[in-house]
């Protein structure tokens, strides 16, 4: 956490309190007022939807919800209007906890899904206010509420208001993002499940992320709901405010916690720049143009392309180097019990059965290889024990405890890792941040700075050292591969489960990667690989279960499973039996 | 509340018919750019009003009839299409940054319509708009069932162009992984230019048909976004017919609900059934 | 020489991937390109596809230099890809799949022959005709892949890692089908991890190292020279 940003946010928030005392004529304290606003309405969407990659177009609902408290409160029911903020807040948290609730259990519910969803809540919730008592049709005036005499003038005070939101917005965005919350809600953004099963507790994170989200909206509406002074269900649920957030952000930078604040004061400023009478239609042209030029030419947004530049300054000095302490010893002192069992475990998918009830155990401290033709249930075996998808039926037991159907978060946290037969990192997060996340969020649960230096030892482990600060789409397929194994092992796991780790690479890559999951086994770790190449399949597994249509076919020390003539039949080809590879 | 009666419930649920089919109409030129040029055009809906206003302007001027406009409008609106896809292509703007430049021609295009004919509401004038026949009980007027015949006509004509026809294969492989179509002979680029034209053609088809049967005013470019969103979203990206069957359940229910309570409930049921449906069965959407 | 290659230069992104790549390929043999990973066959390949353009140097297909020639014009030149993945079309059908292998006009009036001739060579495709690409599995995938491009009618055909995650005894099939599309008469250039299996079916082999060639002859010549065996056979040489 970067003291000076705090500070520095605090320091001017409390300069620009002072600007009620300048006495500047109203149409401009108000145009202050309407950028703080704004500033306050995209930060808050932006700690959800920015960050986590969920658009929500629904924003407009929360914020409606904040105005509408405050307005029945103090117009109908005479509350002190500061008394009402708090309401507002805690009614657009609730609808949107509610909301949330419900909505993020839905799998399948993200990306357009979502956005269409939170617009229909948004037009629901306008229909029902609009038609029931809260509003019933003429709208509701606030004239008559007295507005706290905080500044000299009335608009002042709504720009104080909308300030301390502001401010208090930017803190909360910036404090989020350098947070545990924030390294998950990006690695969400970027590949929610591959988060989930790597151990970030994605259902919490999201719901988390949207209660700051619709509290801050909350407020704004309520503060807004006043400044308007009569409120109606089209102008405060049309599309504007949603649609308005999103362009703010985007444009701003939606990965940075000023980047709302900027595309907000940008947007504002330009549209109002033109209000004075003819030249509204011109101002309006005006900023779409530079809207349209700003995304040609900035398509991250302005912040990332602004904080670019700065970038030639010298990388940061590193950390010195943690002592890791290795794999204690009691893991290998009780090689040879169970550590997971699996029994009658059936997947189906769409009425397809991918695991048609499957009897597996793997011992502790033995490398186990799992064979079988495309399609015989492998990395669906691989996908139901680290809980990417729930098993339809039968049971999961892990050192004793039962994992069948827990939230992989939960499996991670237990002590389970995988990799992905095609490589799934985090494609915003550099390789290093990759696996410090793992490290963050997996079984070892380690704090930021300790985790860095854990994911340090990793890449150094796999080879991948030198390639710690790029971007994932640097590396060629065997360095993704790696990575996917360096962030694997980075949560210590007890068991990792290796789906396809060398395929595409050539012999001599073979032997080394042979060698390096030896490594892992002697350090501790219980090893469950996939694999086609027979070669390292032989070389490695202390013991083969075979599967063929999702059922069990063979099982037992390699050497007398790969002379199995049913084996060889569905599998192996006679190349390699003949030639007893 | 009593329920009022079949004819009545019959009248309302055909202008739901003719609404929907107005919504599905819009929304297929933006779910064919949205799903197979991964582009979110809300300029679509200001390509819409600026074609509902032109055609307005060249009956207004010259009194001919306001389906012959086309004649000019369709190809100009096929010219901007194409031109403003070949910006996005050119910057290789992302999904989610085309509804961002896309605002901002939505922006530039209302300010240019409010600037020529001002915020008033304009009602264009033709022998369509009184127009209308019986069917049974039931009142059917003209410039709607046009507006329907003419949705059913350009959805049917361009599913069939996607599923049965070399070219709407290519289209659609294009849209899936564009190298490997290149790969094998699709000119992605031109295809892709040609889309987006016609795309743009059929807002300005989809305005010509609302010019018929609304009042317009530059306001209510908006006012259509939302539910025809909705509809897109329901029926598919990319999808032919999915819009329009998504659009007419939409505007049917809509209808149906203002019918036997106020018109301000009309939201409720069409939106309800959307979230439900996402609930529920997610992947049908 | 169908095929030949000068002085080929490519960059994959910002770094150089190709230095001054030369090879020819007759008209009918079967060659194959072995190296290390990240040593830019997969480069190689695509830009022989036309998908990556070439910083410097010249390909010259049956006699027309189609250097700068635009993607979209390769298949048309007579150069057809499997690409690496296979990268079928995944939600439209298998059929539709090949058809889209014949959109050009030459290729299209023989459609129908060109598709027989593919089921032909692969008759378990022939029930999955009406499925999505997306649902046959892996080895089914690469027949389709591999019957694609043949429907181009082309005259040259790049396979890029066509036995990548597939199962040993699906690989054995795999390479007969290649044999067999050999033996009448196409030509082919292969990329292969498989060594092993590359050598066993190519007339002549390229040893492609960090963007260069750095070998060139037929594959036995190759399996003799140890450093080449201890590199790419590891200790199974």
């Amino acid at each position: 956490m970067n003291r000076r940003v705090v500070i520095a946010l605090l320091a001017g928030g409390a300069l620009l309190a002072l600007v009620p005392w300048l006495h500047l004529p109203a149409f401009y304290e108000s145009i202050l007022y309407l950028v703080l606003h704004w500033v306050l309405l995209a930060t808050s969407w932006n700690i959800l939807s920015g960050y986590s990659g969920y658009f929500s177009f629904g924003h407009g609902a929360f914020f409606g919800a904040g105005v509408y408290t405050t307005a029945v409160l103090a117009g109908k029911f005479d509350w002190p209007f500061l008394a009402t903020l708090p309401a507002a807040a805690a009614v657009a948290t609730g609808l949107g906890v509610a909301l949330g609730a419900v909505v993020f259990r839905v799998r399948a519910v993200r990306g357009e899904l979502f956005a269409l969803l939170t617009l229909a809540v948004t037009f629901v919730l306008a229909t029902i206010v609009l038609n029931t008592p809260i509003d019933g049709g003429p709208g509701i005036y606030l004239s008559a509420v007295p507005v706290p005499a905080l500044a000299p003038t009335q608009p002042g005070t709504f720009y104080l208001l909308a300030l301390a939101g502001a401010v208090g917005s930017l803190l909360i965005a910036y404090t989020v993002q350098r947070s545990r919350l924030g390294v998950g809600l990006f690695a969400i953004h970027d590949d929610e499940d591959a988060a989930e099963v790597m151990g970030v507790p994605t259902y919490r994170y999201k719901l988390a992320a949207l209660a700051i989200s619709c509290a801050l909206a909350g407020v704004a509406g309520g503060v807004h709901a006043l400044f308007i002074s009569y409120v109606t269900t089209g102008e405060v649920f049309s599309i504007t405010v949603p649609l308005t957030v999103i362009l703010m952000s985007v444009l701003g930078g939606t990965r940075h916690w000023a980047g709302p604040a900027v595309g907000a004061t940008l947007i504002t400023a330009l549209l109002y720049a033109f209000t004075k009478g003819d030249l509204a239609l011109a101002g309006k042209a005006t900023t779409g143009a530079v809207l349209i030029a700003a995304i040609l030419f900035m398509p991250q947004g302005i912040v990332p392309r602004l904080l670019k530049r700065r970038a030639a300054a010298p990388a940061a000095a590193k950390p010195p180097p943690v002592a890791i302490a290795p794999m204690s010893a009691p893991a290998l002192a009780l090689k040879g019990d169970t550590l997971l069992r699996a029994t009658a475990l059936t997947k189906s998918f769409f009425g397809v059965q991918a695991l048609a009830g499957v009897d597996i155990e793997v011992r502790r401290g033995e490398i186990l290889g799992l064979i079988g033709p495309n399609g015989s249930g492998k990395s669906t075996f691989i996908n139901v024990v680290s809980g990417h998808y729930p098993a339809t039926s039968g049971g999961i037991a892990f050192e004793g405890r039962e994992i069948a159907r827990l939230a992989a978060h939960r499996i991670a946290h237990a002590g389970i890792a995988r990799t992905y037969q095609v490589p799934r990192p985090f494609a915003h997060l550099s390789v290093r941040d990759n696996v410090a996340a793992a490290a963050m969020f997996g079984g070892a649960s380690l704090s930021a700075s300790r985790a860095r230096a854990e994911a340090d030892h990793w890449l150094a482990f796999t080879g991948l050292a030198d390639k710690a600060d790029v971007l994932p789409d640097a590396l060629n397929l065997h360095q993704r591969k790696f990575l996917e194994l360096a962030r694997a092992l980075a949560s210590r796991p007890r068991l990792v489960l290796l789906d396809e780790v060398l395929c595409g690479l050539n012999p001599a890559e073979i032997d080394d990667a042979v060698a390096l999951i030896r490594r892992i086994r002697d350090a501790g770790t219980t090893v469950v690989f996939v694999e086609h190449v027979m070669r390292a399949v032989t070389a490695l597994s202390d013991r083969l279960v075979v599967l063929n249509h999702g059922q069990l076919l063979a099982e037992g020390a390699a050497a007398d499973v790969m002379q199995r003539r049913d084996v060889v039949a569905a599998y192996l080809g006679t190349a390699h039996a003949a030639e007893g590879h | 509340m009593t329920l009022p009666s079949a004819t009545l419930l019959a009248q309302s649920a055909l202008s739901g018919l003719f609404v929907g089919a107005l919504y599905g109409l819009i929304g297929l030129g933006l779910g064919l750019s949205w799903g197979l040029l991964r582009t979110i055009n809300l300029a679509h809906f200001a390509f819409t009003f600026a074609a509902a206003y032109l055609c307005y302007q060249l009956v207004s001027s010259t009194g001919i009839d306001p389906l012959l406009t086309l004649v000019v409008i369709a190809p100009l609106f096929f010219a901007l299409g194409c031109a403003l896809h070949w910006l996005v292509q050119r910057f290789e703007v992302t999904p989610l940054n085309s509804l961002l430049v896309t605002f901002g021609v939505t922006a530039i295009i209302e300010a240019g319509i409010q600037a020529i004919w001002s915020a008033d509401f304009r009602r264009l004038e033709s022998h369509y708009a009184q127009a209308k026949f019986k069917l049974g009980a039931l009142f059917v007027p003209v410039p709607e069932l046009i507006t329907l015949g003419v949705a059913l006509a350009l959805s049917f004509a361009i599913w069939a162009l996607l599923k049965h026809t070399d070219l709407g294969k290519a289209l659609r492989a294009a849209a899936l992984d564009a190298p490997i179509a290149a790969a094998f002979g699709v000119n992605q680029r031109v295809l892709a230019l040609l889309l987006a034209g016609t795309c743009a053609a059929l807002a300005a088809v989809a305005g010509v048909c609302l010019s018929l049967s609304f009042t317009l005013a530059p306001s209510q470019i908006y006012a259509w976004v939302g539910v025809v969103f909705a509809a897109v979203m329901m029926g598919g990206l990319g999808s032919a017919l999915g819009p329009l069957v998504a659009g007419i359940v939409i505007g049917v229910s809509e209808a149906l609900t203002m019918a036997v309570t106020a018109p301000s409930w009309a939201p409720i049921v069409s939106f309800t059934l959307l979230i439900a449906l996402l609930l529920v069965r997610p992947e049908k959407a | 020489m169908l095929l030949r290659v000068t002085d080929l230069d490519v960059a994959y992104g910002p770094a150089p991937a190709l230095w001054g790549v030369s090879l020819a390929v007759r008209a009918g043999e079967l060659l194959s390109v072995v190296g290390p990973n990240g040593a830019g066959k997969s480069t190689l390949i695509n830009t022989l596809a036309g998908l990556l353009r070439a910083r410097a140097g010249t390909i010259e297909f049956d006699g027309h230099d189609i250097t700068r020639l635009p993607a979209h014009r390769f298949c048309a030149a007579g150069i057809a890809l499997v690409p690496e993945g296979r990268r079928l079309f995944a939600t439209m059908s298998v059929r539709e799949n090949l058809e889209l292998g014949s959109l050009l006009p030459s290729a299209r009036t023989r459609r129908a022959t060109s598709l027989e001739h593919a089921l032909a060579l692969f008759p378990a495709l022939k029930p999955k005709l009406q499925s999505p690409a997306a649902s046959l599995s892996g080895g089914q995938q690469q027949m389709v892949a591999i019957a694609r491009a043949l429907m181009c009618r082309p005259k040259l055909l790049l396979l890029d890692e066509p036995s990548l995650g597939l199962s040993p005894l699906v690989v054995q099939d795999l390479f007969a089908a290649i044999r067999r599309i050999g033996a009448d008469g196409m030509t082919m250039l292969l990329v292969e991890q498989n060594v092993a299996t590359a050598l066993q079916i190519a007339q002549r082999v390229y040893v492609l190292e960090q963007g260069r060639i750095v070998a060139e002859g037929d594959p036995q010549s190759m399996l003799a020279r140890s450093e080449i065996r201890r590199a790419y056979l590891g200790s199974e040489a």
